[in-house]
């Protein structure tokens, strides 16, 4: 990256492609339960989309294109793009939710983790639709992977 | 009587308690913490004190799988032990709060010194092997805390590692002693059990049998062996005491508790306390193993280090010397058959504590004080600290043997233990009585070394001598004035607790009480202690002499110390060796070594369990699959000529979306899924950092090749023969079939379904459902291994590692 700009290509590619990149991981995520994908495979998904935008616009322009931020923000640990501590806090929220989540079911009286399923009749549209408490946990497991792994490709790639 | 559960429990986990809290009430309270852990050291003294008199076990389960019960035993012995750990730690930490201020690392002195007095405890209370061997690691690792206190300094550095490596490499013997006794046990009563003392089941109340067992399997001297060597490292036996000389390095405070009131006295107690074990109640003294071990160590112990006492030119390390010495003549006491030798081990156990603190607490405040430890630049103290010298010379007169201070007492009964032995063995029994009197010449010639700091002229070059606060003062006045006490008045201090303690330390039940007064007849102990003294005071003029003699000869070709050195430089030089060779800096050494490692390892355990692969059934694959796997493999040879990092890359990705495509053809939908975002992260990723890569494509000279050709068709060997012998092994009814009628939703169901999955995609069920657990610990190692990164690139920088 360090040397000289990505070209047009790339840049045109990776803007059209981001959005998509990101729906198909959410849709991996949310329909897990019953088909492949998964919070695993739509965390991986996810970074690779962003992986994608570092390439074309560099390390910066998550965090000035997309907060508006002075690219000067800097993390404490002194590495990496700014947005190294969002992917941290990321990861943290991530792993507690998946705790909690196994937290709750202890509270109701059952084993750690233990999940159910909770079927919510007669709505509009959908008719039936399945809820699943697994879900939270898949989000958590989400937000770790992309948090984790966006830490690592952030701060491996401003090195 | 019974001793009260809630009781022995609260004395032994306030002080770890306590440990926990200090960072919090050091900040609150800074430096007055200290009458915090003295005020908490006083209530564990005080419940323990409510326990006198009182013998027997509380229990609570702690490991049921392996059958260990967290067992408290109370009984005489235990209970003199504890006080001492508490009765002292409310003077040292007194005493801290007037030593310590200034100096660095407050919060962790006390909480060290706190979940060490725990320990202590715990050592005392211990009737479990197991327990009793927890809490002897944690005091060890707190002595190597606190002997390091002072982290900056090389010397204490030094003497840290060798107090940690001696102690717990003794404690190592002592555990493998122990599982042979569990060993034994298992034989010989109906359960095996780690229960020392204390149960119907334990070691202690079936030691008839224990002993014959043992011997039966041809055990029992090296059982006795590897628990004494345990013992003898803890409380600095020859050849294992020159860890405690160097241990001086460790504030004064934790010298006078640690290093010669309280730890050291755990091997002791353990030799204390295990005798009724290996020693039966009748028996002559060289035909006991125990007697020839135990007693012969002690006594060379006892003269060895009082003679290297007298060529100590510190005062603190005097003291060391002398400890070790003093702690001899306890080994040698309970080393005798006879019960004088119980009683002088038990007895010397409390008066060595009571003489020894007071000194090293006085020795702290000269050095505090007058600003220098070095003997020969002290003296005519007496004129600036008139209580102190009062102090002193009730110790060191004690420390000497000379009636009628406490010491005398207790090396009157070791003198007449000896002497029994002697009488009744004959021969060359003969050397114990003659070598604990030669060991007390010097013991006595120390001892009044010690005391003179305080007499004659007051050197020139000592400057301004000021008197100590209150804080420091009023410990050793208090250890002096118990120890004066106990001089005056024996019986008092026997009745109260010597006695009960002595009891412990005995097979069977003790024939009498135990009596102790000031000889009125001459007897043969009365002539020997004599002769010490006589003989001390007429060698004192050459004093000078004695100590350069004895310098010369600590100085020669025999020192354990330098066994030691010679040990650990070797091992420092043979893992620098190591290390330059296996861990060069370069990521390619590193890998070829664990990756060597780890096929060494595999392949040596196929071989040792002697597997069998499964025979060869020909290969069924469709024709899709074999295409793919053609591809793949014509892509694997091509990264091998990939002319650049880009092609490489390009290339090894063609591998990694074959395989995505076989998971496809073998019905892996979720897999390849997996395969395939991975393998895209991977790309990106590697063009992210790529040109950053040195182009190291350059001609690898041909050996290397061949090395890396060689390991990479093991690595694969290795693998498919694991991948064989995994998939070989069918079980009679496989979990997949559970998971299959589990996971998805089943067709009758309410509203909640809990027992199912409720999801048809089975993969995926498993990994948040089935095996949440499993997801749970692998999301903490991603974000781990995150933070890794982050903290390694981050720190690499800041030079931590200096």
């Amino acid at each position: 990256m360090s040397d000289g700009e990505s070209t047009v290509i790339v840049r045109t590619v990776a803007r059209v492609v981001f959005p998509l990149v990101l729906l198909t991981a959410i849709a991996l995520l949310l329909r897990g339960h019953n088909l492949p994908g998964g919070g695993f495979i739509a965390g991986v998904l996810t970074t690779a989309a962003f992986a994608l935008v570092y390439i074309a616009y560099g390390l910066d322009y998550p965090d000035s294109g997309l907060f508006g931020r002075a690219p000067d923000g800097v993390s404490p640990f002194d590495s990496g793009p700014g947005l190294v501590d969002g992917y941290r806090y990321l990861s943290a929220v991530g792993l507690a939710l998946a705790a909690g989540s196994g937290v709750v079911a202890v509270l109701l009286g059952v084993p750690f983790l233990a999940q159910a399923v909770v079927f919510v009749e007669h709505l509009p549209l959908y008719g039936e639709i399945e809820v699943a408490s697994a879900l939270a946990f898949d989000v958590g497991v989400y937000l770790v992977v992309v948090g984790a792994l966006l830490t690592i490709v952030a701060v491996v790639g401003a090195e | 009587m019974q001793p009260t559960p809630e009781i022995l429990f609260a004395a032994l986990g306030l002080p770890f308690l306590g440990a926990l809290l200090v960072p919090v009430a050091y900040r609150a309270l800074g430096e007055r913490v200290a009458d915090a852990a003295a005020a908490l050291a006083l209530v564990c003294f005080g419940l323990l004190l409510t326990q006198a008199g009182r013998t027997g076990t509380v229990a609570v389960p702690w490991i049921p799988a392996l059958d260990v019960s967290f067992v408290l035993y109370l009984d005489g012995l235990s209970l003199l032990i504890a006080l001492l750990a508490t009765g002292v730690g409310v003077l040292i930490f007194t005493y801290s709060g007037g030593y310590m201020p200034g100096e660095p690392g407050q919060a962790r002195y006390y909480a060290t010194l706190l979940a060490f007095m725990g320990a202590m405890v715990g050592i005392a209370l211990a009737a479990d092997l197991v327990v009793l061997f927890v809490f002897w690691e944690i005091t060890s690792v707190a002595s190597f805390g606190l002997v390091g206190h002072y982290r900056e300094t090389a010397s204490a550095q030094r003497a840290a590692r060798k107090a940690l490596l001696v102690t717990v490499a003794g404690g190592l013997f002592m555990l493998v002693g122990f599982l042979l006794l569990r060993w034994a046990s298992g034989n010989v009563l109906e359960t095996a059990t780690f229960t020392l003392v204390g149960t119907e089941g334990s070691m202690i109340a079936n030691a008839e049998a224990m002993r014959a067992g043992l011997r039966e399997a041809g055990l029992f001297t090296p059982a006795l062996a590897l628990v004494v060597v345990g013992a003898a490292a803890k409380s600095a036996q020859v050849p294992l005491h020159f860890w405690l000389p160097d241990a001086m390095e460790a504030p004064t405070p934790v010298s006078a508790f640690l290093h010669s009131a309280t730890m050291v006295k755990a091997g002791v107690y353990l030799l204390g306390r295990v005798r009724p074990l290996f020693l039966p109640s009748e028996v002559a003294p060289l035909e006991s193993e125990w007697v020839l071990l135990v007693a012969t160590l002690g006594l060379v112990t006892m003269t060895v280090t009082a003679v290297l006492a007298v060529g100590a030119t510190d005062v603190k390390q005097l003291l060391a010397y002398s400890t070790a010495s003093h702690l001899g003549l306890i080994t040698a006491g309970f080393g005798f058959a006879n019960h004088l030798g119980a009683e002088a081990g038990a007895f010397h156990v409390l008066n060595h504590a009571l003489f020894k603190a007071t000194l090293f607490l006085v020795a702290g405040i000269v050095a505090h004080e007058a600003g220098t430890r070095a003997i020969d630049e002290l003296g005519g103290l007496r004129r600036d600290m008139p209580l102190v010298a009062l102090v002193t010379a009730i110790a060191a007169l004690g420390m000497a043997g000379v009636p009628p201070f406490n010491g005398f007492y207790s090396k009157e009964l070791l003198f007449e233990a000896a002497y029994e032995a002697a009488h009744e063995a004959g021969g060359i029994a003969w050397l114990f009585p003659a070598l604990a009197v030669f060991g007390s010449v010097f013991t006595f010639l120390y001892s009044i070394r010690f005391l003179m700091l305080f007499f004659g002229e007051k050197p020139e070059l000592l400057g301004e001598v000021h008197a100590p606060p209150y804080a420091m003062l009023a410990p050793p006045v208090v250890l002096a004035g118990l120890a004066a006490v106990v001089g005056a008045s024996p019986q008092l201090a026997v009745d109260a607790i010597v006695g009960p303690a002595f009891g412990s330390a005995v097979p069977g039940p003790p024939e009498h009480a135990m009596s102790v007064h000031l000889p009125t007849a001459v007897t043969p102990p009365l002539v020997m202690s004599a002769i010490a003294i006589l003989g001390g005071t007429a060698a004192y003029p050459f004093y000078g002499r004695l100590h350069v003699g004895v310098r010369r000869l600590a100085a020669g070709p025999v020192s354990a110390d330098r066994a030691y050195r010679t040990l650990v430089g070797g091992t420092e030089r043979a893992s620098h060796t190591l290390l330059a060779r296996t861990q060069s800096g370069q990521l390619r050494t590193y890998a070829t070594w664990v990756i060597a490692t780890t096929v060494a390892l595999a392949l040596a355990g196929y071989l040792a369990a002697g597997v069998v692969l499964p025979p060869f059934t020909g290969i069924g694959l469709a024709a899709p699959t074999v295409v793919v796997l053609a591809v793949a493999v014509v892509g694997v040879l091509a990264v091998g000529r990939a002319p650049s990092h880009v092609a490489g890359v390009l290339t090894l990705s063609i591998l990694g979306f074959m395989i995505a495509v076989f998971y496809v053809l073998a019905g892996a939908p979720d897999l390849a899924l997996t395969q395939l975002v991975v393998e895209t992260l991977v790309l990106v990723v590697f063009l992210l950092v790529l040109d950053k890569l040195p182009a190291f494509y350059g001609d690898p000279d041909r050996s290397r090749a061949l090395r890396d050709g060689a390991l990479a068709l093991v690595v694969g060997g290795t693998v498919s023969v694991t991948v064989l012998l995994a998939t070989a092994a069918t079980p009679g009814s496989p979990i997949s079939s559970y998971f299959a009628e589990r996971a998805p939703v089943p067709g009758e169901h309410g509203t909640i379904i809990t027992d199912f999955g409720g999801g048809s995609n089975i993969v995926n069920v498993i990994l948040v459902d089935f095996r949440a657990f499993d997801t749970m610990g692998e999301i903490s190692v991603v974000a781990m291994a995150a933070l890794s990164v982050l903290t390694l690139l981050a720190m690499r920088g800041r030079g931590e590692a200096e």
